[in-house]
């Protein structure tokens, strides 16, 4: 079955590239500088929206690319061969990238928004007070021996290879993986997704493209200076086009680039002087109007080929975990001395317990009394201030999320965290493709499947994580847990909010996950659950280990009773 | 000499900037809004100023009392009409933020591109009061030292109504948890717009003073942006003592820099201060660490 016969947005990209094809050959010089400009901000924007279309991460630093590219071939142009000019570019835009991504892409998104919007700024003062001070002159000619017709090529083969790559992209698990960043960056990490890695990468692939272009089309001008190799306008041309056509899909910038050069082109011509303030309204008018773009429009996306295949053919699966539990003589979980202070407040306060193989141990207490803040501490959300936390016999604590998960622990978030626009299947497909032993194409879709058939999600594999009721939502957030083949499962308050019958299933389904050989660590305040499920429990209050013993020791222990009901009960 | 010159002068750059960043902060840390045409309107008021001086001999400093109300209702008003919709529509914080961002990134080039048909794009000042004063073995002219006075007072002004009276607590209060204040009957959306107007009205107070003493011109917002953005997020979002350190150390800096190193990397230190503040305390100078 050919994927590509019904993948309507291939024929428009193929479209769109062969129509450009022809530009050249009308003869008109016109016809091929308007073929130049749509090309320029064709790729420009496809690789804008590569990065930060799906990441969410917006990048107004694409004139700090464009113009590095630029001044490489001004002044590089005259010393090196071409191919090694674009070659040094294409290198120093990927430095460049590397150590501004390295150093504000671990940071949250607004931090990186502002940096980029003074990247551009930054860098143009840099090139003038060297140009000014050590090269003696603020602008420098360009006059290379490249034709019009020869920047179209070029740029027209950057813009092939910037949508093959796309493709590539986005149909890997990479691509995914970018999509749940973009929604929840937590939840990627508890996928086992290396995030910075991952935008870093992309980041710097998406820079090396607009440093190229900046390459490529510096010849166009005879004199350039700082002020025309980083203007802004540039970056700011990249973000309209890219929203307007659709910023989360390959072909999306496509759609917007080719009607705003055109726009552009006839306000430059007619109306000069208020070019900016037409820009800003439509801009404007965008950002309310069409927040999802023009691709959001049109229903374009088609079901991956993978998918199809797997439920054509579901095949038999023998799912199961990475883990049976072994007999060995250290338990599987051990916490020591676990301490995490805001502030004055001390959340956990020397939290010391240990979990066997195959156990179900119950964590309560009251609350604020820090059950969550141990788990977040276990599953590497938070970063423990002392103490010492070893899974396996291994030291565990401050790593980060994505390598205690892929070491064997997968947990649940007390405030469900679903990705709301992946389907169900996708979510799973989020955790198959990144956890220890991943999978990806067709096996990961099988597998997905059965992953949802376990929590009884079956039936709405293809339903956007959105559309579920509550207790579904908690459903899919455990078959993404157990997708990660953990040893060890944190469950953070799971059954709370569950009527009784939904109760009685999900007391069911827990039970059969210990069957499986499942450890399980669960914070809870459901007793009936406690009672049935727990064979120990760890009970804490204002941070500290109050009562550690089976669950009826537990629950019966004076200062245990004296923490929930008062001092008058006990 | 020169190090008490560039004390003086790095003290009255950097009140600016933390007057300015007040505004911001007002903007960022309580509407919520991450407003990149913030700088357009300190322009805006420079300009204003200047036509009002030169034009209706209005004193800078009686034109505060019509440029001031002028800029608070103006900022209202792109609040209630342009920003709202954003607000109502936003599904979290982030997307609001990044909502805000692109709305304004296009307002920044709407004002930018009005303010070059009207006025070009030459630079513009104008003399007031620029009598030299000699003060500890160094000279400066009265109006920078005015201008630094009445940032200071409306700086003192701002703080105290924000911590002793009663609607400045209803500010404080959407700053820290916009959900709970709803919860004890603060209007939130209304004290939102108020702050955001509020903030437009410091920063075109910054506008009116630094007009006073520098030369400006239509392309100039972006650069009080970033410097505002930058004094903003040292200080630590929302925080007005934050953000009054952050910008005297950001204006001695520079100073600093223009006068011993290069004019023209000033810029460049900018960001290595920032850079490295972001890299060190993430949640700012006098910010608190989110849990």
């Amino acid at each position: 079955m050919s994927a590509l016969r019904y993948d309507w947005s291939t024929l428009l990209i193929a479209g769109t590239l062969a129509l450009l094809a022809l530009v050249p050959f009308s003869g008109d010089g016109y016809h091929l500088s308007l073929g130049i400009g749509i090309l320029n901000y064709l790729v420009l924007a496809t690789a804008w929206a590569l990065f930060s279309g799906t990441t969410g991460y917006i990048s107004l630093a694409t004139s700090a690319f464009f113009g590095i590219g630029a001044y490489a071939a001004a002044a590089l142009g005259e010393v090196l061969p071409w191919p090694v000019v674009l070659l040094v570019a294409a290198l120093v835009g990927a430095a460049v990238a590397f150590i501004v991504g390295l150093s504000t892409l671990r940071l949250s998104g607004i931090y990186f928004v502002i940096f980029s919007f003074g990247l551009a700024e930054l860098i143009r003062q840099l090139v003038t007070w060297y140009e000014v001070n050590v090269a003696g002159s603020v602008g420098r000619y360009v006059f290379l021996d490249i034709s019009h017709t020869a920047i179209f090529w070029q740029l027209f083969a950057l813009a092939v290879a910037v949508f093959v790559i796309g493709f590539l992209i986005y149909r890997s698990r990479l691509g995914l993986a970018l999509r749940v960043i973009g929604e929840d960056e937590v939840v990627a990490q508890h996928c086992g997704i290396n995030t910075a890695r991952a935008k870093l990468m992309l980041f710097v692939l998406s820079a090396v493209f607009m440093t190229l272009t900046g390459t490529i089309m510096a010849p166009r001008w005879t004199y350039i200076d700082p002020a025309i190799a980083f203007n802004p306008l540039i970056s700011f041309q990249v973000v309209i086009m890219a929203l307007l056509g659709g910023a989360g899909l390959l072909y999306g910038p496509l759609l917007g680039v080719v009607p705003l050069v055109l726009l552009f082109d006839l306000i430059g011509a007619h109306f000069p002087n208020y070019f900016s303030i037409l820009l800003g309204l439509i801009f404007i008018v965008i950002v309310y109007g069409i927040p999802k773009g023009i691709a959001g429009l049109l229903p374009l996306e088609q079901p991956p080929a993978a998918m199809l295949a797997a439920k054509a053919d579901p095949g038999v699966l023998d799912i199961g975990y990475a883990n049976a539990p072994k007999a060995d003589s250290h338990p599987l979980l051990a916490v020591s001395g676990l301490s995490r202070a805001f502030g004055g407040l001390r959340a956990v306060d020397d939290l010391s317990f240990a979990v066997d193989r195959g156990a179900i141990v119950g964590l309560i207490g009251p609350n604020g009394s820090g059950k969550t803040s141990a788990l977040n501490l276990i599953s590497g959300l938070l970063k423990p201030d002392r103490g010492d936390v070893r899974f396996d016999g291994a030291p565990i604590s401050g790593l980060r999320s994505d390598h205690i998960v892929k070491s064997g622990i997968a947990r649940t978030f007390q405030l469900v965290r679903v990705i709301d626009d992946l389907s169900c299947a996708q979510n799973i497909l989020a955790a198959i493709a990144w956890r220890a032993q991943p999978q990806w194409g067709a096996a990961a879709w099988r597998e997905a499947l059965v992953w949802l058939d376990r929590v009884g999600l079956k039936e709405q594999a293809d339903l956007p994580a959105a559309k579920l009721t509550y207790i579904d939502r908690k459903r899919l957030e455990l078959a993404r847990a157990l997708a990660l083949q953990p040893k060890l499962l944190l469950l953070d308050e799971w059954l709370a909010g569950l009527n009784p019958t939904e109760l009685q299933s999900g007391i069911a389904l827990i039970a059969s996950l210990r069957r499986d050989g499942v450890t399980i660590v669960m914070v809870e305040h459901v007793m009936d659950a406690i009672r049935s499920l727990c064979d120990r429990c760890v009970v804490m209050n204002a941070g500290r280990k109050i009562a550690d013993g089976t669950t009826t020791e537990a629950l019966a222990s004076p200062e245990v009773i004296r923490a929930y009901l008062g001092e008058d009960d006990a | 000499m020169v190090l008490i010159d560039i004390l003086i002068s790095g003290l009255i750059l950097g009140g600016m900037y933390a007057l300015v960043a007040m505004g911001l902060t007002l903007q960022y840390g309580v509407a919520r809004i991450l407003n990149l045409a913030y700088g357009e309107v300190l322009i805006a008021s420079a300009f204003a100023t200047y036509v009002l001086y030169t034009g209706f001999a209005i004193s800078p400093l009686l034109g505060l009392l019509i440029v001031l109300p002028l800029a608070f209702a103006a900022n209202w008003l792109i609040y209630r009409v342009m920003l709202t919709p954003l607000v109502k529509r936003a599904r979290n914080r982030v997307t609001l933020e990044i909502d805000s961002i692109l709305a304004t990134f296009g307002l920044l080039f709407v004002l930018q591109g009005i303010a070059f048909v009207v006025f070009g794009g030459q630079y513009y000042s104008y003399s007031y009061l620029s009598v030299p004063l000699h003060l500890g073995g160094s000279i400066v002219s009265v109006n920078r030292l005015l201008a630094l006075g009445f940032a200071a007072a409306l700086g003192i002004a701002l703080y105290l109504a924000l911590t002793r009276t009663r609607s400045g607590t209803a500010i404080r209060a959407v700053a820290v948890d916009p959900t709970s204040a709803q919860l004890v009957a603060i209007n939130v959306r209304r004290v939102a717009g108020f702050a955001f107007a509020l903030g437009g009205a410091m920063c075109a107070a910054g506008g009116v003073l630094t007009s006073m003493f520098l030369t400006f011109n239509a392309a100039m917002g972006v650069v009080f942006t970033m410097k505002a953005l930058i004094v903003v997020i040292m200080g630590g979002v929302g925080n007005l003592l934050g953000a009054l350190l952050a910008g005297l150390l950001l204006g001695l800096i520079e100073t600093f820099v223009a006068r011993l190193v290069d004019p023209g990397l000033t810029l460049a230190a900018n960001f290595a201060l920032f850079l490295a503040v972001l890299l060190i305390r993430p949640q700012g100078l006098l910010g608190r660490r989110a849990s």
